[in-house]
């Protein structure tokens, strides 16, 4: 575990701040998300503090602080779906798997994010599961569509 | 280098003439021409935020920020056009929309603060009513100068938990408005890097990784960011609900021999906090976590002693000062002589150490007079003496002038914080950072190349070093010397290539480097190295001692064997001078130093004490015939006493403390001690009384420090001295060396004030320790 990240940052010069985004994604991209031990092992290579990464990496809405789930639901809440009601999308969502967006449920089923649109507005309002879109959606076809997913 | 000039320009039609370089708000302020600012800071970068200081300048579009918008000769600048403050107005506004903003703009605000201040101790601030920061807060005045009435928009509350989990103070970003001057003064002035921005967009909020708590951070409760603070955002614990002060106190912290300066802002006899001047949030003094949180903790604890206590069938009972005097001076006649000692503080003050020391050899006839961290080896202090009188020309806060910083056996992050603050300092500026410890500390990561020597071969590892410098390593005793230490060529390599290019060089020496046996040699190894470097350039060494400053307590007199100002009881001479000016008959007899004292308790040694603060128990003290405590709290050692008298704390005195860069500085009374007690001049000048003796008729400091001033040389006056020569020196095995006692080498030691345990007195402490 901790020895695969210690390899992917062991390849950039220690001290050299520039790299920083560079390891985040690597790490990202070997962890799938970014853990809090790979915040201090990148902490001591580079000299910096661990809050000053988290700053410069919650900054990106690339990077992800939280184990992905098996399903990544994304909700829009961009312009268009934000008027055709994403708001009581969001609501059931967080009720129907109990977590709000940034997290990933308990039993590692479901994370959940929000973004600003997602390219089909015209299909307002528009939830997107995996690779999958979901348009035109209501209250009670969420529901179904999330029963398709383990 | 292009020589400075000075440029003109014209504001609000005045012409104004600033150095080159300077910013459009120098100008201004330089003038005396007010622009409103929230996010400037003086000595931090401009960083251009809050936009409150836009102004208008000729020939260019937009309204350009005067913060960030460099002079030019001939600007014409208009700072309070009716457009300006219309913006200025919206700008606030908006920035109010993130800030619970009701009681701002009340119309009823004033009668409310008149008559309603019982509302502030509410947990949920919603207002400024329930604001810690109410009457001292920046966006209360901008909104007067402004003249806002009202804010358009509604308040958008964060909602974010307040945060109470932190020891020494609360956090609740509800109030923040993101003026950055926290995260600013946390990374680029205390270089700490705890805060940071972190988040996006609208969910900005200052913060640390995953939201975990300051002390997991690795904070340091330095208390910078809650001086700056504009808003209720970050407010201390202590003095929360004490109200606005009413007087603010400039005088000197003595919890370390850096000797910051502190404004102490009280109401009434309670202090409020201690931090900038109220109304004055720019540019703070610097402190760290003992000067800003401790003081104003160990002042107001609990458990501080007011009357004079005198143990009568083995219970204390509190007596008037008449009673105390009487009795101890009755008991102490039948010590006087060599029977007595004296055990001083050199957290104390000149003057304090002064008339210890004095009333030990005037009226006691005893020599026994000794600091409780005194340097095990007696004769240190009197070697370091000539060291320091040419090497007290580098003031601390200057270290990061230095092209090097070679740090020996300190871990300065704990026993001085801010001389490790410079060093960081140092550091992010490119200095050279050379460290040399027996382990890794704080400061490690701050260094540029760093050697961990075996523990105990201090000595041996700074003759390797000198070797190294004039090439010598492949010799026998080198290599087995280097070998003792655990280290090889290729260690030293790198400091040696540093030092070899260094002009301008500091060494900051840990006490840890001369209490372990082989201090003298440590001593005379660094004589060398300062006269080799000295050669090539500048050279100064800067000793940062444990408790206090162990230098300005022998050169007040608190050693058995020097007299104030570094005169020695050996020296007739000075015995005649001393006996002339103080109308005494000095013993010559060379006195017990504090473990002396300690060890021969009991034996035809010591019989009576008087210790000024507290010393670890030692069972050994139950054999006093009698014990004399001066403190400010009962402590473990007062178990042994027969007296215990009330003594005031450095916020609570006057005098002077000699910091370790030779600077004497001023204590100023910021508040009187509590109930009935006293000073220690005006306990020893009374006691002496008491005891027919005469020349401590005054308890007013300012006395004492004429007789101080008029007869020893204090270092500001003194003469620089030859550079040393070099002295040969030898490899050494330990074995044989006397092992002395390490007496304070653990961390948690250098969190005491006058011996006693700050950590054992406070509990935010003892939070931060467990963290
Ligand atoms: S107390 Fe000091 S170290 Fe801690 S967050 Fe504030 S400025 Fe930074
Ligand atoms: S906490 Fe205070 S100093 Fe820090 S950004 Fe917010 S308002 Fe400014
Ligand atoms: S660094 Fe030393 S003098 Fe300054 S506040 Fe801290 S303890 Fe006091
Ligand atoms: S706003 Fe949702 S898809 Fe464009
Ligand atoms: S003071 Fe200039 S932008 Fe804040």
């Amino acid at each position: 575990m901790a020895g695969s990240i210690v390899s992917i940052i062991g390849k950039y010069t220690p001290r050299d701040k520039s790299n920083l985004i560079a390891i985040l994604q690597n790490v990202q991209k070997k962890k799938g998300y970014i853990t809090p031990e790979a915040v201090d092992s990148i902490a001591n290579h580079l000299s910096i503090s661990r809050s000053q990464i988290f700053g410069v990496a919650s900054f990106y809405s690339q990077f992800k602080f939280y184990p992905p789930g098996r399903n990544s639901i994304k909700i829009c809440l961009g312009t268009a779906c934000h008027v055709q009601g994403g708001d009581f999308l969001l609501n059931a969502l967080k009720s129907e798997i109990g977590i709000s967006p940034n997290e990933t449920t308990a039993d590692g089923r479901f994370d959940l994010e929000r973004v600003a649109c997602l390219g089909c507005c015209a299909l307002a309002p528009v939830v997107m599961v995996n690779d999958a879109i979901f348009s035109n959606m209501s209250v009670v076809k969420l529901k179904e569509i999330l029963n398709q997913y383990e | 280098m292009s020589k400075q000039k000075n440029i003109t320009a014209i504001i609000d039609g005045k012409p104004v003439q600033v150095r080159k370089g300077s910013t459009v708000l120098d100008a201004a302020q330089k003038a005396g021409i007010y622009i409103p600012t929230l996010c400037y800071l003086e000595n931090l970068k401009s960083y251009g935020g809050c936009r409150l200081c836009v102004v208008d300048i000729k020939g260019i579009k937009g309204f350009p920020t005067a913060c960030t918008t460099p002079l030019e000769a001939g600007m014409e600048i208009q700072t309070k056009t009716p457009a300006l403050q219309r913006l200025r107005g919206e700008i606030l506004e908006l920035t109010l929309s993130e800030h619970p903003y009701t009681c701002l703009v009340c119309g009823d605000k004033k009668d409310c603060a008149d008559f309603m201040h019982t509302t502030r101790k509410a947990s949920t601030i919603t207002g400024c009513n329930f604001c810690t920061s109410n009457g001292d807060c920046e966006l209360q005045d901008l909104i007067e100068t402004l003249e806002l009435k009202d804010v358009r928009f509604p308040i958008s509350y964060r909602g974010i938990p307040p945060e109470r989990n932190n020891p020494f103070y609360d956090l609740d970003y509800n109030l923040c408005i993101l003026c950055g001057r926290c995260v600013r003064i946390c990374n680029e002035e205390r270089n700490s890097n705890v805060l940071a921005f972190i988040q996006r967009g609208n969910n900005t909020i200052v913060g640390t990784a995953f939201n975990e708590s300051q002390i997991d951070a690795d904070c340091e409760f330095c208390g910078a960011c809650v001086d700056v603070c504009p808003t209720g955002s970050i407010s201390e614990k202590m003095g929360k609900w004490a109200g606005l002060p009413d007087r603010s106190t400039e005088t000197t912290c003595t919890l370390c021999s850096v000797g910051c300066t502190m404004n102490i802002n009280t109401r009434g006899n309670r202090i409020v906090n201690v931090g900038p001047k109220p109304g004055e949030r720019t540019n703070p003094h610097q402190l760290c976590i003992r000067g800003k949180f401790l003081s104003p903790d160990i002042i107001h604890h609990p458990s501080r002693v007011t009357a004079p206590l005198i143990r009568r069938n083995g219970k204390w009972v509190e007596v008037n000062w008449d009673e105390a005097i009487q009795y101890t001076a009755g008991k102490l006649e039948a010590y006087r002589g060599n029977r007595f000692g004296m055990i001083c503080s050199a957290q104390d003050t000149l003057e304090e150490n002064y008339s210890l020391q004095k009333f030990s050899r005037k009226v006691m006839h005893s020599n026994n007079v000794d600091l409780y961290s005194s340097y095990p080896d007696k004769d240190l202090v009197m070697k370091i003496h000539p060291f320091l009188s040419s090497s007290f020309h580098g003031r601390t806060m200057d270290i990061n002038k230095a092209d090097t910083i070679l740090i020996l056996g300190a871990d300065a992050s704990v026993s001085h914080p801010l001389v490790e603050n410079k060093i960081r300092k140092a550091f992010a500026m490119g200095r050279n950072i050379l460290y040399a410890n027996p382990f890794p500390t704080r400061t490690s990561k701050f260094a540029n190349h760093e050697i961990n020597y075996t523990a105990g071969e201090e000595y041996n590892f700074l003759y390797t070093l000198l070797a190294g410098i004039a090439a010598q390593f492949k010799e026998a005793g080198v290599v087995k010397a280097a070998k003792l230490c655990g280290l090889t060529e290729d260690d030293l390599k790198p400091f040696v290539e540093v030092l070899a290019k260094s002009r301008n060089l500091r060494i900051v020496v840990g006490d840890d480097m001369l209490r372990n046996g082989t201090g003298l040699d440590v001593l005379r190894a660094l004589g060398n190295l300062s006269y080799l470097m000295g050669q090539k350039g500048k050279c100064n060494i800067m000793f940062t001692g444990y408790e206090g400053n162990l230098y300005a307590g022998a050169l007040a007199g608190a050693h058995p064997d020097i007299l104030p100002g570094f005169d020695t009881v050996s020296d007739a001479k000075a015995i005649r001078k001393w006996n002339h000016k103080w109308d005494a008959k000095l013993s010559n007899t060379s006195g017990f130093s504090c473990d002396e004292m300690l060890a021969t308790i009991g034996k035809d040694g010591i019989s009576a004490l008087m210790i000024a603060g507290d010393i670890p128990m030692d069972p050994k003290l139950k054999k006093l015939k009698f014990l004399v405590q001066l403190n400010m709290f009962r402590t473990g050692l007062s178990d042994y006493a027969d007296v215990l008298l009330p003594v005031t704390g450095f916020p609570e005195n006057e005098g002077h403390f000699l910091t370790l860069d030779g600077t004497i500085k001023k204590l100023r009374r910021a508040l009187p001690g509590p109930g009935k007690s006293k000073t220690i001049p005006a306990i020893i000048s009374i006691l002496a009384g008491a005891m027919n003796e005469s020349g401590f008729s005054s308890s007013r400091t300012g006395v004492i420090w004429k007789e101080i001033e008029s007869s020893i040389m204090l270092p500001a006056h003194k003469a620089i001295n030859e550079m040393q020569k070099i002295q040969s020196i030898k490899p050494k095995s330990r074995k044989g060396t006397r092992d002395y006692p390490i007496r304070s080498n653990i961390p948690y030691d250098h969190f005491r004030y006058r011996g006693n345990s700050l950590t054992a007195l406070v509990t935010d402490m003892q939070t931060l320790w467990k963290g």
